[in-house]
């Protein structure tokens, strides 16, 4: 029985790559997952899956002219990802359009300029790599950028998180302190692109965003409280991203799609059986008496 | 000299000239109601006080440091699907002494439970705002102004789908405060609830505005609110409300 579990759990980590993965899927998934709740409760869910399409072109740019060198390529990406988000919030300032709409204009045109790009520069391999990743090919240099961004994200969240939740709730009030809002959101958005910057790497830009939005949904089936969704997401993060990468080993599995279905499932399973909002809760509820204590999930 | 005055005020909202000419002071310590029609401008009154709208002419002039200005909003304004308790709510007050950072301790919870205790909401402490009635949601909006330890208060209809216990607790702690010295002033559209509350009337009409004494709103022989406005100004939905 231990010679099966150290099999299945510990045998795959003697090697480097495996080692490498695993803990540059535990960085992101301690940085990923608080910023997919904020963006949640904020119902932007989608924002995070349009800026990850904006860093597109940028990374694309920087694997023309330098090659496959992530630090290079995570410049380009953060440096379009902001332009991007700069650009569709002062569109929607200027014209009155709501910022969602300008943001999905912007990312269509990133995603088909990136794809442009990396099609004039390199083969399809290229493009799948960028498009969708691959852990397994962590580098000690792509290790120590992901766990710089992901170190950064985290500090960043603890310094405006009174800010942001303040902002979340009641933007007036902010501004009434003499705060401007747009700072703070626009703080928060930056860190979601240096955080799918530091995704795209392992999971590739399209895939990056689902280590943010999958456990923050997930979540939100378990918990009504801040700190309750935050501490959930992250383990259901940092469990999808092991677990994932495992099973990738075992069943010889690409690795990406693992770890986000593995989410995934967390995520069906949660909609199903989860304490809040979910089908069985709403089940359960129905079925209570008219007397009965009011529970806890409305 | 009183901490809030308007000198020769002219505010418009989208190109259109709502208020002009808006002169006054607002007395410290008091209670100023404003009333007027809807669309006569009150909302849009507040938010140059607040800083909020740039005047056509004129200027506010406001002697509060800002962040000793509170604006109770009307409820819609907040995110009520956001998690956060009503005892986080509260402490979200501490913001002028505590900024982003600062941690909170014993002596500002201590605060925060006092306040709470004081409008009635103590057991609702850790109950999420998405799940309070509009009373208990307005009892933990003045509770968050009152940890902000406010100079200056902005109420915009607080008493707006609120229950009459909680207005009636909205009132005290509102004479309170006024007494202990902040300037509030409240949009109203209900005369009863003017005679309870207001020290004075800024009433806004016609793109003008016109201080009034609450005495001169009310029937002379009964104190009371009139059935009718006997005021000339066009005034329909404050008898309405009124009735309600």
């Amino acid at each position: 029985m231990l010679a099966l579990l150290d099999a299945w759990l510990f045998a795959p980590f003697e090697y480097g790559f495996m080692r490498r993965a695993v803990v540059a899927g535990l960085a992101l998934s301690l940085a990923a997952p608080p910023l997919g709740v904020f963006l949640m409760l904020r119902g932007m869910s989608l924002i995070g899956d349009a800026m990850a399409h904006a860093i597109l072109p940028g990374v694309a740019l920087g694997f023309l002219f330098a090659g496959f060198s992530l630090p290079i390529m995570s410049l380009g990406g953060i440096l379009s990802g902001l332009l991007v988000a700069v650009l569709a919030g002062s569109v929607s300032q200027m014209t009155g359009h709501r910022e969602d709409s300008a943001m999905a204009s912007f990312f269509l045109i990133s995603l088909a300029a990136g794809v442009m790009l990396v099609s004039l520069g390199g083969s399809s391999v290229d493009l799948t790599h960028v498009l969708f990743g691959s852990i397994l090919a962590v580098d000690t240099t792509a290790l120590l950028l992901i766990a710089g961004i992901a170190s950064l994200i985290v500090l960043a969240l603890a310094v405006i998180f009174r800010a942001l939740v303040v902002e979340c709730l009641d933007p007036l009030f902010l501004r009434g302190q003499g705060v401007r809002g747009g700072v703070v959101h626009g703080v928060f958005l930056g860190l979601v692109v240096l955080n799918l910057t530091a995704g795209f790497q392992t999971l590739g830009t399209l895939m990056a965003v689902g280590l943010m939005m999958l456990p923050a949904t997930t979540a939100r089936f378990w918990s009504q409280r801040l700190e309750g969704l935050i501490a959930i997401a992250i383990g259901v993060a940092l469990v999808a991203s092991t677990g994932g990468l495992l099973l990738s080993y075992h069943l010889s599995l690409p690795s990406g799609p693992a770890i986000i279905l593995l989410a995934g499932v967390a995520y069906v399973l949660s909609a199903l059986f989860g304490r809040q909002h979910s089908l069985s809760a709403r089940w359960r509820r129905r079925a209570a008496p008219l007397n009965a204590p009011l529970s806890s999930n409305r | 000299m009183a901490r809030l005055r308007l000198h020769d005020l002219q505010l418009a909202r989208g190109g259109q000239t709502l208020l002009e000419h808006l002169d006054g002071s607002f007395r410290d310590g008091a209670i100023t109601a404003l009333i007027g029609a809807n669309g006569a401008g009150k909302s849009t009154l507040i938010a140059a006080i607040m800083g909020m709208l740039h005047p056509v002419a004129g200027r506010v002039e406001c002697t509060v440091p800002r962040e000793r200005c509170a604006w109770l909003p009307q409820q819609l304004a907040l995110d009520l699907s956001f998690p956060m308790s009503v005892e986080e709510l509260i402490m979200t007050g501490t913001w002028p002494s505590h900024g982003a950072l600062k941690g909170y301790c014993g002596p500002h919870y201590r605060r925060g439970r006092e306040i709470m205790a004081r409008l009635g909401i103590s057991h609702l402490a850790h109950r999420q705002l998405g799940e309070l009635s509009g009373g208990q949601r307005q009892r933990a909006l003045l509770g968050r102004t009152l940890m902000q330890e406010a100079e200056l208060l902005l109420l915009d209809e607080p008493f707006a789908n609120v229950d009459s216990e909680t207005v009636e607790v909205l009132t005290e702690v509102l004479r309170d405060m006024a007494r202990a010295g902040t300037t509030i002033l409240v949009v109203l559209h209900d005369l009863e609830q003017l005679a309870h509350l207001a020290d004075d009337v800024l009433m806004l009409s016609g793109g003008h505005g016109r201080w009034v004494s609450p005495e001169a709103l009310l029937d002379h022989s009964t104190g009371q609110a009139p059935k009718a406005p006997r005021l000339p100004i066009d005034f329909p939905e404050a008898s309405h409300a009124g009735t309600a």
